[in-house]
């Protein structure tokens, strides 16, 4: 119960939430590091994964690739960047980057290659050029999966976000590791517990937006039968 | 791939550690002249081993038979041995090992003759003593780089007084809560600088942050012989807001004789910080035997004279 009262203490004191060390300042850090490493991948990573599904070729390569990029600790590369880059948010851009790639090569991939072949035959009877069928057809039918990969790895970065703390960058972190410095328990609890809600958060809000891009047509697909037939009804 | 050549070298590897065991065990005068024998100890670090050879050289010189244990341990192992006479002399810092035999009772603060009297009242009943401390001194402290220092005329810590609020201090993230760190400055020196970088102590990354100039101010302490080569001054903590943490013998009250106590008091007397980070520098950064770069200095400062 104590713990629990300190911790809510903690949040609850205005000088928390304000200054470069405040609650906003911190959250804004870690999300501004999160979201550009993994734009950064999701432009390296999902062509890539997008045309080796499309074409077909090479497929286990990338999937073999990746998986060893996934292997690689995010601690080490963070390191090795930091011996290459100096001080600053470029060494931590590079680490998690490295860590966004992998899972959005392959979930594109398997995407792309699930698209039924009859629909692809269809959409190429139907008069569409190869990019046509590929960005009208292919790609919003491998939404899900797509979005997927996107998601495993914005949380996967959201939460390794904190070693940005260790080569004394910004970020949640900062509490996690002042706070284990400073004997301050409360302020590291407080910081962990922050990276969690946002790791949640994160998930939830790119569960909505995959929600918002998948096409009506797959999403009925996924609806209950009984269900689809009373939309239809009211249709 | 084959056995006997296997075998073959391991023994090779073998006899060469031993050998090489041999060759560093101890370095000895010639038994003949002997005054006494001496055992000095040498932290496990490498200005440890600089002090224990330029003391323990020292005495040699002066016709002791000197046993030298370098890179022997921390302080917890260093200070058991001597007062279980396995050694006989090691070299300190004076606020430090104060406050290691006073079990950490906060008695150590910045005038280094007080800390001293302080340190030697609870090595009395030990059968030890702790000499004049030495001038030289390895001491949190703090440094700005010589661009820095010219721009805003720095010397001393209390020259930052009217500049600080457009610094940046960087330090380890322990440094906003310790009183020696961002309190202290506030409090003793009225520093109150624009922000706080959290960084590491005296590690890469404070090195870094001087490097591409995200601080102005930072911690390192003040024998490091790295300092020369970044281009960095150590500011003078000229109202002693850091423990003393001044060289200082501290020996066996059993073979503390006069001549002995000369002998180390001559060393301590002419040794000072900037010596002591040369002296680090050529053994870290250039990779010099302890023993000769201490001789060099011995024969400059105090075997001349």
């Amino acid at each position: 119960m104590g713990a629990i009262e300190t911790v809510l203490k903690w949040f609850s004191d205005p000088s928390h939430w304000r200054g470069a060390d405040g609650i906003p300042t911190r959250l804004l850090e870690h999300v501004q590091l999160s979201a550009e490493s993994v734009a950064i991948g999701a432009v390296i990573a999902l062509p890539i994964g997008i045309a080796l599904g499309h074409y077909g070729k090479l497929g286990n390569l990338a999937i073999n690739v990746s998986n060893v990029g996934r292997a690689l600790p995010s601690f080490g590369i963070l390191v090795i960047a930091f011996q290459v880059f100096g001080l600053g948010d470029l060494p931590i851009i590079v680490a998690l980057t490295a860590l966004a790639i992998p899972p959005m090569v392959t979930n594109s991939y398997v995407g792309l290659r699930e698209v039924d072949p009859d629909i692809k035959d269809a959409a190429r009877g139907m008069g569409y050029r190869e990019l046509a069928q590929l960005l009208r057809v292919e790609i919003p039918l491998a939404v899900p999966l797509l979005m997927a990969g996107i998601r495993t790895s914005a949380v996967q970065v959201v939460a390794t976000a904190t070693l940005a703390a260790l080569i004394a960058g910004g970020g949640l972190g900062r509490y996690i590791i002042d706070g284990l410095a400073q004997f301050d328990y409360t302020k590291l609890f407080a910081g962990a517990l922050l990276v969690a809600l946002l790791a949640l958060a994160t998930e939830v809000s790119l569960a909505g937006v995959e929600r918002l891009l998948t096409p009506r047509g797959i999403r009925l697909m996924h609806v209950r039968a009984s269900r689809r037939a009373a939309q239809f009804k009211t249709a | 791939m084959n056995g006997k050549l296997n075998s073959v070298r391991v023994f090779a590897a073998l006899a060469a550690i031993a050998l090489a065991a041999v060759a560093c065990g101890s370095t000895s005068a010639p038994a003949s002249s002997s005054k006494g024998n001496i055992t000095i100890a040498g932290f496990a670090f490498s200005e440890g081993s600089v002090l224990a050879e330029l003391y323990g050289q020292a005495l040699q010189h002066d016709g002791y038979n000197v046993t030298f244990k370098l890179n022997l341990g921390s302080r917890e192992v260093v200070a058991p041995a001597i007062q279980s006479k396995a050694i006989d002399l090691y070299i300190g810092y004076a606020a430090t090992d104060l406050e290691y035999y006073n079990k950490s009772a906060g008695e150590a603060n910045g005038d280094v003759t007080a800390t001293t009297a302080k340190l030697n009242s609870h090595l009395q009943s030990l059968g030890l003593v702790a000499l004049t401390p030495s001038a030289a001194v390895d001491q949190n402290a703090f440094a700005v780089t010589k661009a820095t220092a010219e721009k805003y005329n720095l010397t001393k810590l209390s020259d930052l007084a009217p500049v600080a609020g457009q610094l940046v201090l960087g330090a380890g993230p322990e440094c906003p809560t310790r009183p020696y760190c961002k309190p202290g400055l506030e409090s003793v020196y009225g520093l109150h600088f624009k922000s706080f970088k959290a960084l590491d102590t005296d590690g890469s990354l404070t090195r870094a942050a001087f490097k591409n100039g995200s601080i102005d101010v930072g911690l390192v302490f003040s024998s490091d012989g790295d300092l020369n080569s970044l281009g960095l001054v150590v500011l003078q903590d000229d109202k002693h807001l850091e423990a003393a943490d001044n060289v200082v013998p501290i020996l066996r009250q059993a073979v503390a004789s006069d001549e002995v106590k000369n002998v180390l008091n001559a060393v301590s007397g002419k040794l000072t910080t900037a010596d002591l980070v040369q002296m680090n520098s050529q053994v870290q950064l250039n990779h010099q035997d302890p023993d000769a770069v201490t001789k060099v200095w011995l024969q400059q400062h105090v075997w001349s004279s």
